[in-house]
């Protein structure tokens, strides 16, 4: 499959790279926009509307997740001694572990501020962690082809 | 071209493209991709929430939203020079380059006239979401979706 994936279909690379440029560009600005409510931004704009955007954060994510899969199975040796790939993956954990604890612990609390109150410092700091998460994301998967110990051509 | 043969030789373009730090071109390379996420990103919740498919979220949270726009595209356009000086005699006559500069340009021209229709005030009214802004909110998500498409496909395309 990586063999087809690499060589026989010559567009799908460039193809699958555009939507994971797009996905992420999705991605960032969506949950970015939740991120900033919870860092206090845009006071008196309801937690809950804010939150209005983050399904189409997980729409970007699951864009880039398709197309990742793609990227690791066409060259699974570009990416498994990558350390890249890995800090990459440990802030993908960063970003999950964050947005589910928010989930579970803090949401109903949080959605139910006033609009005008100052977040408190949980949402502050689960709003911090997930915008640095995300550009530390975007980062590693960036510096991929540069830290990678068989570089490839065409990057 | 002799303009883009002395640039492409300059020490600082000799420097992003060949030193061996990581902080040179992979770094400015990423700085580029920040910045669009951010750009890209910023403009395309707007769209979102113009064409009523981002929920209900106040207009008068993006009311701001031009200084994250600017800090991006300041970002880019440093970022992209430098990448630009690297490679310039091949990008300065690059077809796909020019494709995505006009896109960029048109893409930022219909984010201006946006800003203008919708968020002339500090609270703007529900109503100004007019059949023109929303035909140019989904002109924008078109404008940026080629726009980054065609600045991946310059690693492709002669």
């Amino acid at each position: 499959m990586s063999q087809i994936f690499r060589d026989e279909v010559g567009w799908l690379w460039p193809l699958c790279e555009s939507l994971h440029f797009l996905g992420l560009s999705l991605l960032i600005g969506a949950a970015g926009f939740f991120d900033l409510r919870l860092l206090g931004f845009m006071k008196g704009v309801p937690l809950r509307s804010a939150k209005r955007f983050v399904p189409w954060a997980m729409v970007g994510f699951a864009v880039n997740l398709l197309t990742g899969l793609i990227f690791f199975i066409s060259q699974p040796q570009q990416y498994a001694a990558n350390l890249a790939m890995w800090l990459k993956v440990l802030f993908l954990l960063v970003a999950g572990i964050n947005a589910m604890l928010f989930e579970t612990s803090y949401s109903d609390r949080l959605m139910a501020l006033a609009p005008d109150a100052e977040t408190p410092v949980s949402a502050k700091v689960i709003g911090a962690v997930s915008l640095a998460a995300w550009f530390a994301v975007l980062y590693f998967g960036r510096m991929l082809p540069y830290l990678d110990p068989n570089p490839r051509s065409g990057v | 071209m002799a303009f883009f043969t002395w640039l492409q030789d300059t020490p600082f373009a000799h420097w992003v493209a060949s030193d061996p730090s990581l902080l040179a071109y992979p770094t400015i390379l990423t700085l580029h991709t920040v910045g669009m996420a951010i750009v890209v990103g910023t403009c395309v919740v707007m769209d979102l929430r113009l064409l009523g498919i981002g929920g209900d979220v106040p207009l008068t949270a993006l009311v701001r939203a031009p200084r994250l726009v600017w800090t991006g595209f300041v970002i880019n356009a440093a970022t992209g020079l430098a990448l630009f000086t690297t490679d310039a005699e091949h990008k300065a006559t690059q077809k796909v380059f020019f494709v995505k500069l006009s896109l960029i340009f048109l893409a930022l021209g219909v984010y201006a006239r946006l800003r203008k229709l919708v968020f002339r005030t500090a609270t703007p009214p529900a109503a100004s979401i007019s059949g023109e802004v929303k035909a140019l909110a989904v002109f924008s998500l078109v404008l940026w979706t080629g726009a980054t498409v065609a600045g991946r496909l310059m690693a492709y395309l002669l």
